[in-house]
């Protein structure tokens, strides 16, 4: 097994010790997530990256509470996730998770501050909509409705979205899959500047090995396992990535 | 099987859901329209058979008395094809167990054989033997009422003499489908019968020895009808005959009538409804299934589907649903249809009434439920025949949703996200929201129209026993009687007051137009037996002039301030003419009323009276009753209280049934409406949602988006519903309306209440239902999924 765990770092924000997933039952039985031990630090910018199905997507989702582990123990801030109830999972999310997701998923019936509004709702303490768009570059788009605005600016609204809770976790499934390079770019610049300005701890899930350039950490997964954890000593900055 | 058809088939499986709300609520509307309309047509036929078989009279005619060899020149007389020259009257009877003595028509049977005209059906026993006076047959809706059988006696006070009679037979006849007691309009089977005995016998009884009194005909095939009534009226005209007249003034058959037309107003309004609901809803199933289908429809037209043949595709599958739903119905009508015949038989004792629609009327409603059906799918059809093949293999573009402006936007910005996405949602998509809400609008109608009709009969039953008939129990006598009997009448066991009135048949004429109706004269100072004025109030009766009914003043054209002429058709039949002096509201019936003496002077009978209400103390009733069964000249006795109690209850059960059948129909109604909805705003929005659940909203905060839209199109729904109710019941109340019951539209609060209460509780219940979907929403498929 490789130690994904630095040595010198303090206590993690996410514990995970011998996750796995499995799908289904006997011969037709998937496994998604095959033995994860993993820390994630408070702050950290982290990069998931892998092909398709190699299980980064189903790691994300068990740090999202959306899915459960079928063996292992998870950790958040010292307690566990493993087995609450669906209700407590919930809250967990509510409480301290953002998700950008590949195709926005924004509600389109809700104006692009509407739809940071929407979060507020839920949240203690949230980010003004106004201020959440403006960090993502969007503070002259606040009342237009998604269909009238472009992939990145939609992309970039959810961003906003996502941030505007305060979330101690951002977590990025494919977040610029559907955009092209530019757009992409400026939805990474994002991020980053979140990460950076608000301290949340954020997880870009990706196979686009470009992308990893922009981690502290690259966790390389393959078939269900963690294949490698990188610490990049040099982050290129998203403007400077191409792919 | 074409690949297309098994496409369809499987598409159609998909939509089970859709395709079964569409079934029941289509299913609903055709087995009304089957039972309807097929119960009609087998009420026709039934009468005609009945009317053909028992020889029923085209024409009747009472008279005073006329020698028996003037029924030689009445069978003599044009398009005469039969005649029946009868002895009848009225008698108190007299029954082992009954204190309160009911009352019967007596009519004669000929001397030789069967009647010629009017002939009856032995349900039970044998026909009277002519050599036995006392032998008599019985109706058969008066006997099982008072459970009486052949071999039973009854007496009876007939013309001031008691005779006692043995029951050897019960039977029907088509003059006698529907019996009620003179003057009344209500039935009360056990208070009223028909006794048929030997004409010898019962003219003896009533002093017409070698004559008769009443006659019936039947017409020849090419008579005209109003050249024989001429005819029969010169003929018995010096007999103090009151003037022939046909069918139409036959109370029995008027009775059939009226049922048959409100047949047809039930054939024609609810299935209307249904039919309508039925096109919203496979309108809202196609229209997101051809939303979700897009990518299919541009395959089908790149494979080289023409338009026509895609557009056929997606219209068959409606017509699968209707195909179903015509199926249900149809079978359902037939079984609803027998339970009413069995029903209908025991009620009007047809000697048979066999349930049967004719192939056209399930044509009919094939064609209805397949019409509805393509109606609904019309436009949803429309727009995938015209989705170009390239415009339909690309993923759709996002809705777009607008700000809105003015009220509305200030309305939004009140609202906190949750409901501004309802809101929104509602606003985008005005077509379906309309649907839903009037989907669910017309359910609330339908309980509004049902609750209406026992709030009308509620007023119409407070309005005659509350305010015009206060009295316990009418007196009728045998024959007009002088004032002073009411002292007689006073001294009777029990009786704390006794108010008189006189009642005479009078032919009315205005502006060539002719009416047989009765006169009412009431004390200027009645107490008990008032005359209904406007907003059914009691007024006193006119001294000056005559009151007419709305009814009776509409048939003669005749306003306040007009003078007609009226013709007494009994006793010195004096025709005069006199002033109307006012148009009064009685509900029931379409009578004239003048104030007792100004009447009998009018009529130069002063101090005659034809009877008397009464007050009655109720711990004497037992002697009252056995008091007047003694009393010769008394004809009938109406116990009031007891006709009020036995109507209301004869109204709570009939009422009682129906409002089940009406609740079952708007559940279905307004259930299937927004169960469709609601699964299409869920499927609609299942993304939204999951990303709300993702997000960290919680199971209950995402269903109110659900349920919330649902609640709010079934709240738009209410004013439409009340609306649509309250024009749907004054319409069908205007219907309903003859010249025998007027309703004014009566507004019953409680009823509305339970339209609104009950109708949201059927939406909100299939909401809940649909809402389980909210807890299986695929948060990791709409990660990834795209739109």
């Amino acid at each position: 097994m490789i130690n994904a765990t630095p040595s010198d770092q303090p206590a993690p924000l996410f514990a995970l010790r011998g996750i796995c997933r499995t799908y289904g039952e006997g011969e037709t039985a998937v496994r998604a997530l095959i033995d994860v031990d993993l820390d994630i630090y408070a702050g950290e910018l982290l990069v998931l990256l892998g092909p398709s199905g190699s299980g980064k997507s189903t790691l994300l989702n068990i740090l999202g509470a959306l899915d459960r582990p079928s063996a292992g123990d998870l950790a958040f801030q010292g307690a566990s996730l493993t087995n609450i109830s669906d209700h407590a999972l919930t809250q967990f999310r509510r409480k301290h998770v953002g998700f950008i997701f590949q195709f926005y998923n924004l509600i389109p019936s809700l104006t692009a501050r509407e739809n940071i509004e929407l979060v507020g709702e839920i949240t203690e303490n949230p980010l003004d909509a106004q201020e959440a768009l403006e960090l993502v570059g969007l503070g002259n788009r606040l009342d237009h409705f998604p269909s009238q605005l472009s992939g990145g600016e939609q992309q970039r609204v959810a961003v906003a979205r996502a941030i505007a809770k305060r979330p101690a976790v951002l977590l990025c499934d494919e977040p610029t899959g559907a955009l092209d390079v530019k757009t992409g770019v400026r939805v990474l610049e994002a991020l980053q500047e979140v990460n950076e300005r608000h301290g949340s701890t954020t997880l870009i899930v990706t196979h686009n090995a470009d992308v990893a350039r922009m981690g502290a950490r690259v966790i390389r997964f393959g078939d269900g396992r963690v294949r490698s954890v990188e610490t990049n000593a040099q982050r290129t900055p998203p403007s400077q990535l191409v792919w | 099987m074409r690949a297309l058809d098994k496409k369809l088939f499987r598409d159609v499986w998909r939509m089970r859901l859709h395709a079964a709300g569409v079934a029941l609520v289509l299913g609903c509307g055709l087995s009304v329209l089957v039972m309807a309309v097929g119960m009609r047509g087998s009420m026709e036929r039934t009468r005609a058979v009945y009317y053909v078989e028992r020889h029923m009279a085209d024409l009747a005619v009472s008279l005073v008395r006329a020698p028996e060899r003037i029924a030689r020149q009445l069978a003599e007389a044009p398009g005469v094809q039969a005649v029946e020259a009868r002895v009848s009257g009225v008698a108190l009877l007299d029954l082992p167990g009954v204190d309160e003595p009911p009352s019967a028509r007596l009519v004669s049977l000929p001397r030789d054989g069967r009647p010629r005209v009017n002939d009856l059906t032995l349900a039970r026993g044998r026909w009277p033997d002519p050599a036995r006076a006392e032998e008599i047959l019985l109706s058969q809706a008066f006997a099982d009422a008072n459970r009486i059988e052949p071999g039973d006696r009854l007496a009876a006070t007939m013309y001031g003499r008691r005779q006692t009679l043995l029951v050897v037979g019960v039977a029907n006849s088509p003059e006698f489908v529907f019996v009620a007691a003179p003057g009344e309009l209500f039935r009360q089977a056990g208070r009223f019968g028909v006794i048929w005995m030997g004409r010898e016998a019962l003219a003896r009884a009533y002093d017409l020895d070698g004559a008769f009194n009443d006659a019936v005909f039947i017409l020849g095939r090419n008579a005209n009808p109003a050249e024989t009534i001429a005819a029969i009226d010169r003929i018995l005209d010096p007999y103090g005959s009151t003037g022939a007249y046909g069918r139409d003034r036959m109370i029995s058959d008027r009775f059939l009538s009226e049922e048959l037309r409100q047949l047809s107003t039930m054939a024609t309004f609810i299935p209307a409804l249904f039919l309508i609901t039925a096109a919203f809803l496979v309108n809202i199933a196609l229209g997101r299934v051809i939303a979700t289908e897009r990518s299919n429809i541009g395959l089908l037209k790149a494979f080289g589907y023409s338009n026509a043949a895609v557009a056929w595709h997606y219209a068959k599958s409606a017509l699968i649903f209707a195909a179903i739903g015509a199926f249900l119905g149809s079978a359902a009508g037939i079984a609803l249809g027998r339970a009413v015949a069995d029903l209908y038989r025991d009620y009007y004792h047809f000697p048979r009434l066999d349930f049967a629609a004719s192939p056209a009327t399930f044509v009919g409603a094939w064609t209805a439920g397949f019409a509805a059906a393509l109606a609904g799918c019309l436009v949803s059809v429309l727009r995938a025949a015209r989705l170009a093949p390239a415009a339909a293999l690309t993923p759709p573009r996002p809705t777009a949703f607008f700000a809105a402006n003015g009220g509305l936007a200030s309305f939004a910005a009140k609202l906190d996200a949750k409901s501004r996405i309802i809101m929104r949602r509602i606003v985008r998509f005005p077509r379906r929201a309309g649907t839903t809400a009037l989907g669910v609008a017309f359910a609330m109608a339908l309980l509004v129209v049902a609750r209406t009709f026992p709030a009308e009969m509620d007023y119409l039953l407070d309005v005659n026993f509350g305010v015009a008939n206060r009295q316990d129990i009418t007196l009728t006598f045998a024959e007009a009687r002088d004032q002073g009997v009411l002292h007689h009448v006073e001294r009777l066991p029990g009786v704390l007051y006794a108010e008189p009135f006189r009642v005479d048949d009078i032919v009315f004429r205005h502006n060539g137009r002719t009416v047989h109706e009765a006169v009412f004269g009431v004390p200027q100072t009645a107490r008990l037996s008032r005359v209904v004025g406007a907003n059914q109030n009691p007024i006193p009766p006119p001294i000056a002039g005559v009151a007419l009914a709305r009814a009776l003043a509409d048939k003669l054209d005749a306003r306040p301030g007009d003078e007609i002429r009226i013709e007494q058709t009994r006793g010195q039949r004096i025709a005069t003419r006199v002033r109307v002096s006012a148009i009064v509201e009685p509900m029931i019936g379409s009578s004239a009323y003048m104030e007792l003496n100004a009447l009998s002077r009018l009529l130069r009978e002063p101090g005659r009276i034809s009877g008397a209400h009464l007050v009655m103390d109720s711990s004497q009733l037992k002697l009252f009753n056995l008091a007047i069964k003694r009393i010769p000249t008394i004809a009938g006795a109406s116990y009031i209280g007891q006709a009020e109690a036995s109507m209301r209850r004869e109204f709570e059960e009939g009422v009682g049934v129906m409002n089940y059948i009406y609740a079952a129909f708007a559940a279905i109604m307004a259930g299937g409406v927004a169960f469709s909805a609601a699964r299409i705003t869920l499927a609609e929005q299942e993304r939204d949602l999951a990303t709300l659940r993702v997000l960290g909203f919680t199971r209950i905060e995402v269903s109110y988006i659900l349920i919330g839209e649902l609640l709010a199109l079934a709240l738009l729904a209410v004013p439409a519903g009340i609306a649509l109710g309250t024009l749907l019941a004054i319409w069908l109340m205007q219907l309903f309306q003859t010249d025998m019951y007027a309703f004014p539209f009566v507004f019953n609060p409680s009823g509305y209440a339970f339209a609104i209460a009950f109708t949201l509780a059927c939406v909100a219940a299939a909401a809940f239902v649909v809402r389980r979907g909210v807890d299986k929403l695929d948060m990791i498929g709409v990660l990834k999924a795209r739109d």
